[in-house]
C-alpha cells in the first residue's frame, strides 16, 4: 500500500491535481468507502486528494427555489439540517439511517453519489427529488441530471478529474410530501436490502398532481419505477390504487440474489415499502394542511 | 517509506510526527504514541471498538488516515477522565454495571459522549440511545446496562455532558 495524500487549499486547486493524476488519482472526502477498499486492495490509487479541509464543500444552502447541498456535506449535517425537516424530509430520514454514529459523523454526500453503490440510500430520496450534479473540471462545470450521472454499479459519468461540487435539489410545490423507508436485515447499522424514496404532489381536488418514485438496491443503479409514476399521475390515491403502484413497481425492478436477500424477496419488499412510502405522503400532506 | 510531518493535537497535546501516508490514526495512536485505550479489531468501521473523538464527533479510527486529522483535535478514552476524576459517563458505567471485559468500553463512552452532546438541550429516548450505540458492538453485556447507564447521565444532564 503506498500512496501520497494531498491536501488542496481550494476547490480549483484539487481539481488541478485530479487533473493532473487522472487515473492514478482519486478524491477522498469522509474515506468510509475509499480506505476500506484501499485496505482490501481492490483499489490501488497512487495519489489522494483529500477533500476534508474544504470548508467551502460542506455548505447547504437555501438558494430560494431550490438548496444547494455541498458535496463534503456528511450524512450527520443533513439529518440535523431544518432544511430537510418539511416537505423534503425524506433525506434526512434517509441520512439517518446511514450505518452508524461513527459513520455518519464522516461520510458525505458526494461520496454516496460518487461511489454509485445501487444500495446508497441517500441516492434514493435524491432521485425521487430529480435532484442535480454539479461536476466542476479544470476546463469546465456542469449541471448533469443524477439520474444520467448514475452509469452502473460503481460507475458514473464522471471524467476522472472531475470533482461532484454540489448536489441541488429543487423545492417540490404546495401540497408535496416525501419519504423514504428502508428494510435491512436489521433495524440499524445495515446496507439496505431494498430502499424506497417516494415524492408525491397533490392537487386541490385530492388527486395526484405529481408522483416520483425511486428504488435502491435492485437494479444496477438506483432507478425510478417509472409505470408506477404514471398509473399513480391524475388517480384519486385509494388503497388500491397504492397497492397497484407497488406491483408495478415490483415488476419493474431488476434484483438479483446475494449474501443479503433473495430477488424475490427484494421484490416483495418494493411490493411492500412502495404502497406505505407514498400512503406515508399522503398522510404527510393532509397532517400538514389540517 | 516517504514520511511527512504531521502536528496532530491529542487529548489537548501537540504530537509533532512524522507519518507514513498510509498510517491510520488508530495506528498512530496505538503503535506510534503508545495510547492504547482505542482497540484495534475490524479495522473496517463494523464493531466501533477504535472510536474516538474527532472535533468532538465520534468517529472510526481504523479507516481515518493520520493525515486526515491534521489541524483537528482528537480526543481519545485517555483523555476523558483520570483515575481520580473521572467522567460523568465513566462513573454511570460503573454503578450500572456496565462494564465487564471492559474491551468495548472507552468506544462506547466516547459514541455516548459524542451523542448526548448533539441531543444536548433534550433528553433522548431509550430508542434513541439504542440506535446511537447500534455502531459500537459489546459482546459481554447484552447493552441493557449500557443504555441504563447512558440514560442515567442523559437524564441528569439534559443530553450534553
Ligand atoms: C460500516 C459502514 C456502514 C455503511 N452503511 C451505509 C448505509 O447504510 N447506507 C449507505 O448508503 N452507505 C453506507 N456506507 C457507505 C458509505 O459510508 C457512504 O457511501 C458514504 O456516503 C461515502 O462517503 P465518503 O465521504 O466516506 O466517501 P469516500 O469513501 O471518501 O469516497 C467514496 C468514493 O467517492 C469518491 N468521491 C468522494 N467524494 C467525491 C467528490 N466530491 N467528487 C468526486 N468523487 C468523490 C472517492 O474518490 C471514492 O471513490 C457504509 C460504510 C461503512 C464503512
Ligand atoms: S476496529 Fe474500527 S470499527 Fe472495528
Ligand atoms: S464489556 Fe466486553 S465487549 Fe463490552
Amino acid at each position: 500500500m503506498s500512496f501520497t495524500v494531498h491536501h488542496p487549499a481550494s476547490v480549483s486547486d484539487a481539481v488541478a491535481l485530479a487533473e493532473r493524476y487522472g487515473a492514478d488519482g482519486r478524491f477522498l472526502a469522509g474515506g468510509t468507502d475509499l480506505i476500506i477498499q484501499i485496505h482490501r486492495k481492490r483499489l490501488a490509487s497512487q495519489h489522494l486528494i483529500d477533500l476534508t479541509g474544504l470548508a467551502e464543500l460542506r455548505a447547504i444552502e437555501d438558494a430560494g427555489d431550490e438548496i444547494r447541498i455541498g458535496a463534503l456535506a456528511t450524512h450527520k449535517a443533513i439529518e440535523r439540517n431544518p432544511l430537510f425537516q418539511g416537505a423534503l424530509v425524506a433525506l434526512a430520514e434517509a441520512a439517518r439511517v446511514v450505518g452508524g454514529h461513527q459513520v455518519r459523523n464522516v461520510g458525505t454526500v458526494g461520496g454516496n453519489i460518487a461511489n454509485a453503490s445501487p444500495a446508497a440510500d441517500v441516492v434514493a430520496p435524491l432521485l425521487a427529488l430529480e435532484a442535480e450534479v454539479v461536476l466542476q473540471g479544470a476546463a469546465a462545470t456542469r449541471r448533469v441530471r443524477l439520474r444520467d450521472f448514475l452509469a452502473g454499479p460503481g460507475r458514473t459519468m464522471r471524467g476522472d478529474g472531475e470533482l461532484v461540487r454540489e448536489v441541488h435539489v429543487a423545492k417540490p410545490p404546495p401540497r408535496s410530501a416525501t419519504a423514504f423507508l428502508k428494510a435491512g436485515r436489521r433495524k440499524a447499522m445495515e446496507i439496505s436490502v431494498v430502499c424506497v424514496a417516494a415524492r408525491l404532489t397533490l392537487d386541490d381536488a385530492g388527486r395526484c398532481a405529481a408522483a416520483r418514485i425511486a428504488l435502491g438496491a435492485v437494479s444496477a443503479t438506483t432507478m425510478r419505477a417509472e409505470a408506477a409514476e404514471r398509473a399513480l399521475e391524475g388517480a384519486l390515491l385509494t388503497d388500491d390504487v397504492l397497492r397497484d403502484a407497488g406491483r408495478l413497481a415490483a415488476g419493474a425492478c431488476h434484483p438479483i440474489d446475494d449474501v443479503r436477500a433473495s430477488a424475490r424477496y427484494r421484490r416483495l419488499l418494493v411490493e411492500a415499502l412502495v404502497p406505505r412510502a407514498l400512503a406515508r405522503c399522503v398522510e404527510r400532506i393532509s397532517g400538514r394542511r389540517s | 517509506m516517504t514520511r511527512v510531518p504531521l502536528t496532530l493535537s491529542i487529548n489537548g497535546e501537540m504530537h509533532e510526527l512524522l507519518v507514513a501516508p498510509h498510517w491510520t490514526l488508530l495506528y498512530v495512536l496505538r503503535t506510534v504514541i503508545g495510547l492504547s485505550g482505542a482497540k484495534e479489531n475490524c479495522l473496517e468501521a463494523e464493531c466501533g471498538v477504535c472510536t474516538v473523538l474527532l472535533d468532538g464527533k465520534a468517529v472510526n479510527s481504523c479507516i481515518l488516515l493520520a493525515e486526515q486529522c491534521r489541524g483537528r483535535s482528537i480526543v481519545t478514552i485517555e483523555g476523558l477522565g483520570t483515575s481520580g476524576q473521572l467522567h460523568p459517563l465513566q462513573e454511570a458505567f460503573i454503578r450500572h454495571g456496565a462494564v465487564q471485559c471492559g474491551y468495548c468500553i472507552p468506544g462506547m463512552i466516547l459514541t455516548a459522549k459524542s451523542f448526548l452532546d448533539e441531543t444536548s438541550g433534550r433528553v433522548p429516548t431509550r430508542d434513541e440511545i439504542r440506535e446511537a450505540i447500534s455502531g459500537t458492538l459489546c459482546r459481554c453485556t447484552g447493552y441493557q446496562k449500557i443504555i441504563d447507564a447512558i440514560a442515567a447521565v442523559a437524564a441528569e444532564t439534559k443530553g450534553g455532558t
